[in-house]
């Protein structure tokens, strides 16, 4: 699960104007994908609690800033408790502080601890620098955060002690780990490098990554808004690449990426455009899907409208472990 | 306390003006559903400081409604009373602390779902609005005219694709003096309209020789106002500091310190003549998101407010470069004058800046006279907006600035 985040408009992907800033999409994964041109979220367009929705399969409805885990069962313990998998067999490669619980639920509706592992990339590194010999100048900027909620750190991030565990558990030195970031140029891409160790060292069956980078829309700039968004693309065909590539993976692996939802229309006149996503317009709630896998049909184009909360009823009859709780209808045409 | 509970001795912390212009209207303001006396105080708790556009607005508005009849204000108010509000809402300080209110209640819509109906609830009632108010016909034909890419060399990107199926594109412009031909015909707007605040000149650099100390020409820049957008970090630091000793500092509390900061608290200092422009510099500092640490988001959000609010028949807008993106982290106390420059990024931004300031200056009355005009500064490239220029085509005949104001009339 790649979730193409925060916040992407049509209008900057797949409308025709938007096209360029997605070549990756365009040329090198749509001809392998079934695509959907309409997946609606009705629910909150706040990154963390959006995000949270879509891996419960319920509108979720906390203070998008608060440090709380879902109310609701999350795909990751429907997975592990239906099928009795190890707590390695899932993960989430999450970007910013906020997305740290969101693992697990904590709403009482399901049994403790079947939760996925959560790593938070940014994390890793704020430990690696403040550890390794190597001179930290140039990397601090993939320690950036979200772009809303900057001065608001939740209680329950992880200690220095869990960091070390990970990256004891990643094989990771700090060292290691910090000369690869510096060949690295955002924190999404940090956050794919992570992932790429991930799938070497556990090989987990679910793994979810959230990238974050074009939320940097809220400063306002517009350039760098498309600089997040070409990195996503760019960032999506290395994904599946590195699913192609890699043994335990490749044949064997269906990929789906969405945004979590859009940014503000530019004619809607209580927003400011791309800069936000406040309104609730359709163009904020109206995204895409696209689909890859040995089962998938290619080249395939569906226009009827989802709801982002049929994912989670869909990755439970993809991967065959039920999904109770969940709203939402699996997705015929990728069964 | 619920709106028909209002009295005169509630607004006692207002303003002068605007106690007087709430006591005057307490009879509409007593029969409005919570939600909407809200949103009502919200701007008139800020009489004082609004523009003239902004007090005529109000003024007409209560004008109509307190000449409603019962069955017809009522219909009126009902999506507003059909949102149900919980008890911790109601039990607000709503009078007093309206901002607050406001904030909660977005928290609140959202968390129950009830954030579109909101939303169609608002749009029906300004679309009722503006039928039912005589459109308020502007002295003369609002310009606006914005220069981008100041200080960038010759790009390969086409620029203004989203403005021209609106107007005319001239490729062959003599940039010679076109900064000085622009200004002279903002002061000359300026003299032809002598109204308090109908004309403007938002610079996202230092202020253009040539624009400053005209008559009647107000002015605000992106260089002037760094150190009051570096003192609101500052404070903001400061008090997220000391609330998070009691643990992490919520999205509502740092909000509402920040709205609450003043013109004195943020050290900008000035007299009681230009009062109302520096509470319009701190709004437009503390509820823009960008527009402290990047200057071309500072001026696309600050002609954004303007043509809201003030509803200027003259915008001179001036793009500058921006500095390079670094960490937020540093972004956040570092000088952004003293950093490297993202030029091309900058011509990103300014050309998306200038689409977004067409379409604020499209929503204003009068928008059919319109005209609007962005200029690659120091190039050849110009794009035009006006009724007397066939829309969608290109120019590639030799002109100069002077010229295309011409033609646009």
């Amino acid at each position: 699960m790649v979730t193409f985040g925060g916040g992407a408009r049509d209008e900057e992907t797949f409308a025709p104007e938007g096209q360029e800033n997605i070549p990756h999409l365009m040329k090198e994964l749509i001809p392998q994908a079934t695509f959907f041109t309409q997946v609606v979220n009705r629910g909150i367009l706040g990154h963390y609690v959006a995000t949270a929705s879509l891996a419960t399969g319920v509108y979720e409805r906390f203070d998008n800033f608060a440090d709380v885990a879902p109310e609701n069962p999350t795909v990751f313990e429907y997975f592990r408790k239906g099928l009795s998998r190890p707590a390695n067999d899932a993960w989430v490669i999450a970007p910013s502080n906020g997305f740290n619980r969101i693992g697990q639920s904590g709403g009482g509706k399901f049994a403790a601890g079947f939760g996925a592992q959560v790593v938070l990339p940014k994390h890793l590194l704020a430990s690696a620098l403040g550890r390794a010999s190597v001179n930290s100048g140039g990397l601090d900027f993939l320690l950036q955060d979200n772009y809303e909620d900057l001065l608001f750190t939740p209680s329950s991030v992880r200690s220095d002690v869990e960091l070390s565990r990970l990256t004891e558990m990643l094989h990771l030195s700090v060292d290691d780990f910090a000369h690869h970031a510096k060949t690295l140029s955002s924190p999404d891409e940090l956050s794919v490098y992570v992932m790429r160790q991930l799938m070497r060292q556990f090989a987990p069956s679910l793994l979810w990554i959230t990238l974050h980078d074009m939320d940097v829309a809220h400063t306002g700039a517009y350039s760098l808004y498309l600089d997040g968004i070409r990195r996503t693309d760019r960032l999506c065909a290395e994904i599946w690449q590195m699913i192609e590539s890699n043994p335990d993976y490749k044949g064997l692996t269906t990929m789906l990426v969405l945004p979590d939802f859009g940014r503000d229309s530019d004619f809607n006149a209580s927003g400011n455009g791309f800069q936000h996503h406040r309104t609730g317009d359709p163009l904020s709630r109206t995204t895409w899907m696209m689909a890859m896998g040995p089962h998938i049909r290619e080249n395939v184009t569906v226009d009827r409208a989802l709801d982002s909360l049929d994912l989670v009823p869909t990755l439970g009859s993809l991967m065959s472990f039920a999904t109770p709780l969940a709203k939402g209808r699996p997705i015929a045409e990728v069964l | 306390m619920v709106p028909s509970e209002l009295r005169a001795e509630s607004f006692a912390r207002y303003q002068p003006q605007a106690r007087s212009f709430a006591v005057s209207n307490l009879s509409v303001l007593r029969r409005m559903p919570l939600i909407l006396a809200s949103l009502m105080l919200r701007q008139l708790i800020q009489f004082d400081w609004c523009f003239p556009a902004e007090r005529e607005q109000l003024s007409r508005q209560f004008d109509l409604l307190s000449g409603l009849d019962a069955t017809s204000f009522d219909a009126l108010m009902a999506p507003f009373s059909a949102i149900l509000l919980s008890a911790e809402l109601r039990g607000m300080e709503w009078v007093d602390r309206p901002q607050l209110f406001s904030e909660q209640l977005t928290a609140y819509l959202w968390s129950e779902h009830q954030i579109d109906r909101y939303h169609k609830a608002a749009q029906d009632y300004q679309q009722y609005l503006e039928t039912a108010l005589k459109l308020m016909t502007p002295a003369g034909p609002r310009w606006t005219i914005v220069t981008v890419g100041q200080g960038s060399e010759q790009t390969e990107r086409p620029l203004f694709r989203k403005l021209l199926p609106h107007g005319a594109l001239f490729t062959q412009v003599d940039p010679a003096g076109g900064l000085e031909i622009l200004l002279a015909e903002v002061r000359s707007r300026a003299q032809r309209y002598p109204i308090e605040y109908a004309h403007w000149y938002i610079e996202g650099g230092a202020p253009h020789a040539a624009g400053v100390g005209a008559t009647n020409l107000t002015t605000m820049s992106y260089d002037r106002l760094v150190p009051v957008a570096r003192r609101e970090f500052s404070l903001l630091n400061q008090f997220a500091s000391r609330r998070s000793t009691n643990g992490p500092v919520g999205v509502e509390a740092v909000s509402s310190y920040v709205a609450s900061l003043s013109p004195e608290d943020l050290d900008l200092k000035g007299t009681g003549a230009d009062a109302v422009l520096r509470h319009f510099e701190v709004n437009v500092l503390t509820q823009g998101a960008g527009c402290q640490i990047y200057s071309t988001t500072f001026v696309q959000w600050a002609a954004r407010e303007c043509l809201h609010r003030a509803q200027p028949l003259t915008l001179f807008a001036r793009f500058s470069t921006r500095q390079a993106n670094a960490p937020m982290e540093q972004l956040l106390v570092r000088d952004p004058l003293q950093q490297p420059q993202d030029q091309e990024g900058s011509l990103v931004d300014a050309d998306m800046g200038a689409y977004y300031t067409w379409i604020n200056q499209s929503r204003l009355t009068g928008a059919e006279q319109s005209r609007f005009l962005v200029w690659f500064e120091g190039h050849r490239i110009a794009c035009a907006i006006a009724p007397t220029l066939s829309r969608s085509t290109t120019s590639t005949a030799s002109t100069n600035l002077r010229q295309v104001l011409d033609w646009m009339g």
